[in-house]
């Protein structure tokens, strides 16, 4: 062989390994240069109808907390892959909210959802979640949403029956340090799913246990006609705490506008993130919400100044409540399962969540008792209620007394 | 039970029935000249509402003056409607097609200014704060609720207003005419179609006027409407159709069948009552509490 033939070699042989490297490139690149993948996730809650407003508030939590994972760099096991939501709204009734799931769901890829606020709704929606394998989180209270031996469900708040169980030992303990005897109390609210399982241990059991007697048991239909009805029966029979549970704004509005028009002094237990929203100052006043007292699954605690004070100026909403913290908290969750899961896959996500145990980051601080794990029912481990109270306007944390942000009044006394 | 207690059930039913009575004076004279079915009846009333609020809020107007200021835009906003789309639907033609696009038409216009008010002003609830929302007038062991009771007073005096008018003034009497006999009123010169619009425009100023009222003690939201569209209609239909003496006594039946349900079913068949009350007149006395029973020939 000659030098010719030599160089004509080593040039053949250096266009082939060129060659074969340039072939070769996109595949070794490709890790490197691919898109991040992008994890879907949907928002079903009622936009529209009666409790539209509600939808609203959490869909704020849920945009805040995916900016801030956009923030922090994406979800990093998915090569920094953003959050996107998808919202579908639920309307005002069943039917709407397990179609607009439906739709959700089988339009496209989605992760995980979020939804749908009304315990009625969520019973419903989980159906469609569960028998297309998505995961899906709720705030819903109601017990029989994880009663039913579903696999997806994932329930953040306390259960109803706990609420009311916590709720009568935290009032008989407040009104004994004010030197009040309960003697007498009142049901008064809708028969939407969350209110019926709060109001069926009061009713059943708890409140004669303590040897309080139910003078007044009125459950209505929303909306409600007229409020006067109620209220007469609550000033002949003079309560001494009134368990209440109007989800629909107008009808509370009428509710607490007769209860200052007929001069009832009686203290006020609601159940729900729905008695602490800003709107019930600009409509019925702060001076006559002083009164009220509410048990939710989620409110700001001493330590998340700075979180309030985002969304705040985020939002321009005067404070936040437990609708946009379980949203954030839920949206939170999401990403930590995507990273241990490693994929987008729904059923890896629920598999995911399953032996999550978040003990810092966002998720686990925004929610009491500061970690986040689900037990095998789907209902999180150490979920536990918090009494809100109105005071000068605003809505504070009052109990548990550790994390609270305000001491609780009592209003009571005739 | 005792008495006190009943005199102030029938007593809280008329002052909520008042109201209804004023929403559903303007869908019963829309049907009564028109003969067409306004779906879109409780979105005028829910737009009256902020239209009231927004004076409320912005410019310190009393709600009470309120409601009054919402008539003369409503009206405009009712002929506006009525030339521009209604008169599409309404005179000449097939009267099953004409009220098939009607249906479809006030349906629609429902839908497309609920969610538009949702999309603009957000779903988020509204309330103007009035003392006298959560004040009463006593009279012995009584309450009437002052809201309740200027708005039932209100909702009076415009009935009359509007009573007066048909009976009283030509343009009534022209609007009577084409109501009864839209052939025979054309020959005798009245512009029927002008007439369809001002019974649209007045229907409208009704009802906004009605949401006004109503905005003094109960909150304002795009969706509003569903909580009394269909005890207007039920009032309507109790009355007789088309009937404005009748509309006005079956939202005044409303609210009293109401608020004495109570006294024998719990509340969650609150209004279970009223519609047992509808099928009995609707059995009993089939063209209403006012209304003409029709001869077959």
């Amino acid at each position: 062989m000659n030098a010719a033939g030599t160089d004509r070699g080593r040039g053949v042989r250096a266009l082939a390994i060129a060659l074969a490297v340039l072939l070769a490139a996109p595949t070794l690149l490709a890790p490197a240069l691919a898109h991040a993948e992008d994890l879907k996730i949907t928002l079903v809650a009622p936009l529209s109808g009666r409790w539209a407003r509600q939808g609203q508030l959490k869909k704020m939590g849920a945009e805040m907390a995916i900016a801030e994972v956009e923030a922090q760099g994406g979800i990093k096991a998915l090569g920094g892959g953003k959050i996107v939501l998808r919202e579908a709204d639920a309307g005002d009734s069943v039917e709407k909210a397990v179609s607009a799931a439906q739709r959700a769901l089988s339009r496209e890829k989605i992760s995980a959802g979020i939804g749908s606020w009304l315990s009625s709704f969520t019973l419903g929606v989980t159906e469609v979640a569960e028998r297309l394998q998505v995961p899906w989180f709720t705030l819903s209270y109601a017990d029989s949403i994880t009663e039913r031996g579903f696999k997806y469900t994932f329930q953040s708040s306390p259960v109803s029956s706990l609420q009311a169980d916590q709720a009568l030992d935290l009032i008989l303990d407040l009104a004994k340090r004010n030197n009040q005897q309960l003697k007498k109390a009142a049901l008064v609210g809708d028969n939407t799913a969350a209110i019926v399982f709060f109001f069926k241990p009061l009713r059943e059991k708890l409140l004669k246990a303590k040897g309080i007697d139910i003078v007044v048991d009125e459950v209505w239909t929303p909306p409600l006609a007229d409020a006067t009805a109620i209220v007469q029966k609550l000033r002949s029979s003079q309560p001494d705490i009134v368990f209440y549970g109007a989800t629909n704004f107008p009808d509370s509005v009428q509710v607490l506008q007769k209860v200052k028009e007929f001069g009832l002094k009686t203290p006020f237990m609601g159940v729900g993130a729905w008695l602490v929203t800003p709107e019930y100052v600009k409509t019925v006043g702060k001076e006559l919400l002083d009164n009220v007292m509410s048990v939710t699954a989620a409110h700001p605690l001493k330590g998340q100044e700075d979180l309030v004070k985002r969304f705040t100026q985020r939002t321009g909403e005067p404070f936040m409540t437990q609708d946009p913290l379980m949203s954030y908290a839920h949206v939170w969750i999401i990403k930590e399962a995507a990273e241990l899961a490693k994929s987008t896959d729904p059923k890896a996500i629920r598999d995911a969540v399953a032996r999550l145990d978040l003990r810092s980051g966002p998720a686990a601080s925004t929610l009491i008792p500061g970690y986040i794990k689900y037990d095998d029912r789907g209902r999180r481990v150490g979920a536990t209620p918090i009494i809100v109270q109105w005071q000068g306007g605003e809505p504070f944390t009052v109990v548990p007394a550790e994390l609270a942000t305000r001491k609780p009044v009592w209003h009571g006394g005739k | 039970m005792p008495l006190g207690d009943l005199v102030q059930y029938v007593v809280t039913g008329l002052l909520v029935g008042g109201v209804y009575a004023l929403m559903s004076i303007g869908l019963a004279l829309i049907f009564g000249v028109m003969k067409v079915v306004n779906f879109a009846q409780g979105d005028f009333m829910m737009l009256g509402m902020y239209l009231t609020y927004f004076l409320a809020v912005g410019y310190g107007v009393d709600p009470l003056l309120g409601a009054l200021l919402t008539i003369p835009p409503f009206f405009v906003l009712g002929l506006l409607v009525h030339r521009t789309l209604l008169v599409r639907v309404t005179g000449g033609g097939n009267p099953q097609r004409l009220m098939d696009a009607q249906l479809i038409l006030t349906l629609g216009l429902s839908l497309i200014i609920t969610n538009a008010t949702t999309m603009i002003l957000t779903p988020m609830p509204r309330g103007i704060q009035t003392a006298y929302a959560t004040q009463a007038f006593a009279v012995g062991p009584i309450l009437m609720n002052q809201a309740r009771s200027y708005a039932f007073l209100m909702a009076l005096v415009l009935a009359g207003l509007v009573y007066v008018f048909l009976t009283r003034t030509d343009v009534g009497k022209a609007l009577r005419a084409a109501a009864d006999e839209p052939e025979a009123a054309g020959y005798q010169g009245i512009d029927v179609r002008a007439m369809h619009g001002l019974a649209f425009g007045v229907g409208i100023a009704l009802v906004a006027a009605a949401g006004g009222l109503l905005a003094t003690y109960h909150p304002i939201e795009p969706t509003v409407a569903v909580n009394f569209i269909v005890l207007m209609f039920v009032a309507v239909v109790l009355g007789g159709l088309g009937s404005i003496p009748g509309a006005f006594a079956g939202g005044l039946v409303i609210g009293l069948v109401q608020s004495l349900t109570l006294l024998v079913l719990p509340f969650q068949l609150q209004n279970a009552g009223v519609f047992i009350a509808f099928l009995l007149v609707l059995y009993l006395r089939p063209q209403g509490l006012f209304g003409q029973r029709l001869r077959a020939v």
